[in-house]
């Protein structure tokens, strides 16, 4: 009596899509929102319980670019606070020295990520999207060189141009390109930590009201890896994380690398600034660092476009990381893209290779290649190390002031023999800062 | 076979904390699932439509938040669920939930003609009482077993329904219909597939059912509905932990170290060995 339960058919409605997007992070999200609206049928999937739990970055969107994207940002998105504070800070043995800008304007802010990727699911839902969470995609389904679906499981699902937002481990890209693993030397590795703290005290201990800081730390936080540390405040909690560039990391850690930010959590000058406070949870993740390295050869090929971190397109200058307002641009510029493909009825590798071009001449293209002079200093370790002591060891000699303060170059040529550099090589180095900024 | 499954929408226990002043739970910012075990009852009812074919409905009382859990079976290939959701409903305790699922098990077996099964978790991860199954087939008068690990289809309507105690194994004949609950960590839930929740999304087969359909007795559901009552949660005092490491690899030593902290600790090991 035994009767096979068959599958639903999948009907034509149910496997055939116009686009399917693969991931439904800041890329994909806005992939498939700008595609829904236009009216066409698309199937954003992840592997994740719902959308943004499978998401992480440190804690600040720039939103200009997001707000091309998603009209109703201001009024509607899961904002914590307008990074209104800016603070830069030299940490060694020797000391800590900051710099702080604070402006009137805002263009950046601070919130959890799965919380705003899950603001762009929802947008994208409402325009008309179907989004299958839960779901692994095992593989981008290649018939003659092009993509023309995916499979996950059992089961295969098509459509005419496949957007891949799968973030930066890339492994269906690989797959369908026979690409290689990326370099260690063009990654890096992030850990952070959320520590609740009651609004009052962020403004408190923060100097702020309501608005939010986004602080870079370079020095003895990373304990001199290459790399730094950031603090961004959100609404009732703070972000605190490491971002190390990974061959650094590899050689210089032994032990887990967690410690590390246990570490960073427990310095004696900072730790007061989250006294008190609750960890609420621990994540780490990769980051494509050096896009020159990480991005592919091209960012399209038949019926299928990549986008987001897949593609490369995050830029780190080191005061900076621009990675979701970039992914979530280069997704528009996909559905772009596309809507001009199936205008054309026309998927092929040379159509969409239009996107690869768009990506170039749009923002993105010229902020990477603006910051491309910063190589330099990050492939120098001693900005790291030598630079951060430098500074506080100047400083001191500056501020302790015994019976005679010294001038001020003896007080820097003093710190510069303790801890410095050769004079030759922070005069060279001066001047590669001077050219690339 | 038709075959009904219960679905509870519950926090994440693994994530709740309690406020040790006040005692409560705190739900804020705790992500609801659907509760594990019941994953198992599904994967149990489907693995029978598997063999013997007919239909798996999910059946959840819930807030509509819930939605998004019945959309994790129908993932799994659950044929549609029915969501039964009130406002009055709300605060009830095992009586007054297994009163109103009951009363849409009725309604269901009603509207479909025929019900052979109805199957539960064993237990949910926020309250553990293991009630719900019992009370529902009480409220419907069928038979009803727990700890149930399999079944098999006999002749004229019966059922052979295997259970585990932790020392025996027996074998009940059960008639159709009737209320099972799934011992848990029984079965591994399959996983979601791509084709189904293309499916549940697209055609949405989820009812939901109100009191305005299922007209029940406001005083029997929801808070009024219920007797129980949570007097007092006691909360037990955490322990400093020393963070003693012993570091030596001679595990010889490092048993020996453990002892003496026993020891010294005055903890009476079992049989008090280290007297
Ligand atoms: C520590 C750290 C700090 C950062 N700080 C910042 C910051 O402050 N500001 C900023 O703008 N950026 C920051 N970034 C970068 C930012 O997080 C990323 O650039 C951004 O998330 C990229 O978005 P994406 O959509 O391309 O990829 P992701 O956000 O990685 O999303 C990829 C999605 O694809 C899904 N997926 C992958 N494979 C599959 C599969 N096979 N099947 C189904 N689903 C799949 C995943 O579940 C995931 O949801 C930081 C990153 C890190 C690690």
């Amino acid at each position: 009596m035994s009767t096979e339960h068959s599958t639903p058919n999948a009907s034509p409605s149910t496997n055939r899509f116009d686009a399917i997007v693969v991931g439904a992070g800041p890329a994909g999200s806005s992939a498939s929102f700008t595609l829904a609206r236009k009216g066409f049928k698309v199937l954003m999937i992840d592997r994740g319980r719902r959308a943004g739990t499978k998401n992480m970055y440190g804690g600040r969107v720039y939103s200009e670019p997001l707000e091309a994207i998603f009209p109703s940002l201001r009024k509607d998105a899961p904002v914590h606070r307008w990074v209104k504070a800016e603070r830069l800070s030299f940490v060694s043995d020797e000391g800590l020295t900051s710099i702080e800008y604070r402006g009137g304007e805002s263009k950046s802010f601070t919130t959890y990520l799965p919380e705003l990727v899950n603001w762009m699911r929802a947008k994208a839902e409402e325009a008309g999207a179907l989004v299958a969470t839960e779901v692994r995609v095992d593989r981008l389904v290649v018939e003659k060189e092009k993509v023309i679906g995916v499979q996950a499981g059992p089961d295969t699902v098509y459509a005419d141009t496949v957007i891949d937002a799968e973030g930066v481990n890339r492994l269906l890209l690989e797959g369908a390109w026979q690409m290689n693993v990326p370099r260690q030397e063009d990654l890096a590795i992030g850990l952070k930590e959320t520590i609740k703290l009651d609004a009052e005290r962020v403004n408190q201990r923060f100097g702020l009201e309501d608005e939010g800081m986004a602080w870079i730390l370079l020095g003895s936080v990373t304990r001199y890896i290459p790399g730094g540390a950031f603090v961004y405040t959100n609404r009732d909690s703070v972000s605190i994380g490491l971002v190390l560039f990974l061959s650094h990391a590899v050689k210089r850690t032994n032990g887990h690398i967690s410690r590390l930010l246990e570490d960073f959590r427990l310095h004696p000058k900072l730790k007061h600034l989250w006294r008190d406070g609750e960890l609420l949870e621990y994540s780490a993740k990769l980051v494509p660092e050096y896009w020159r390295g990480f991005m592919p050869r091209r960012l399209s090929g038949a019926g299928l476009l990549v986008v987001g971190d897949a593609a490369g397109v995050l830029l780190n200058n080191g005061m900076t990381i621009r990675g979701v307002d970039l992914a979530a641009y280069s997704g528009y510029l996909a559905a772009e893209t596309f809507t001009k493909a199936h205008a054309e009825g026309d998927f092929t590798s040379e159509m969409l290779s239009a996107y690869g071009r768009r990506v170039e001449e749009s923002f993105i293209g010229r902020e990477l290649r603006k910051h491309n002079g910063l190589e330099y200093i990050r492939r120098n370790p001693h900005f790291f190390d030598q630079y951060p002591r430098l500074v506080n060891s100047g400083l001191g000699r500056i501020f302790n002031i015994g019976l005679e303060s010294p001038t001020i170059w003896k007080a820097l040529r003093g710190a510069q023999k303790d801890v410095g550099p050769d004079a030759w090589t922070a005069i060279k180095d001066m001047y590669k800062i001077g050219r690339t900024l | 076979m038709q075959i009904l499954v219960g679905i509870k929408w519950v926090p994440n226990t693994s994530n709740v904390r309690f406020d040790p002043k006040t005692g409560a739970l705190i739900r804020e910012g705790v992500p609801s699932i659907v509760n594990p075990h019941d994953l198992d009852a599904v994967e149990f009812a489907l693995d029978l439509r598997d063999r013997y074919g007919g239909e798996v409905n999910a059946l959840s009382m819930a807030p509509p938040s819930a939605i998004e859990g019945l959309e994790q079976v129908l993932g799994m290939g659950v044929d549609s669920a029915i969501l039964v959701s009130d406002r009055i409903y709300g605060g009830a305790d095992t009586l007054a939930t297994s009163y109103v699922l009951a009363h849409a098990v009725k309604r269901i077996s009603n509207q479909r003609g025929k019900l052979d099964l109805v199957i539960f978790g064993q237990e949910t991860i926020d309250s553990s009482t293991a009630h719900i199954a019992a009370q529902t087939a009480s409220w419907l008068d069928l038979p009803y077993l727990y700890y149930v690990r399999s079944v098999e289809i006999k002749e004229n309507g019966f059922i052979a329904v295997e259970r585990w105690l932790e020392d025996e194994k027996t074998i009940y004949d059960l008639p159709l219909p009737a209320v099972l609950g799934v011992a848990m960590k029984s079965r591994e839930p399959r996983p979601v597939r791509l084709i189904y929740k293309i499916r549940a999304k697209a055609e949405k087969p989820i009812e939901i059912v109100t009191n305005e359909i299922l007209k029940l007795n406001p005083n029997c559901v929801g808070l009024k509905g219920s007797p129980t009552w949570v007097s007092k949660i006691d909360y037990t005092p955490e322990v400093k932990r020393k963070r003693e490491v012993f570091m030596d690899p001679d595990a010889g030593k490092a048993a020996k170290w453990l002892m003496q902290k026993y020891a010294d600790e005055d903890i009476n090991l079992i049989g008090g060995a280290h007297r």
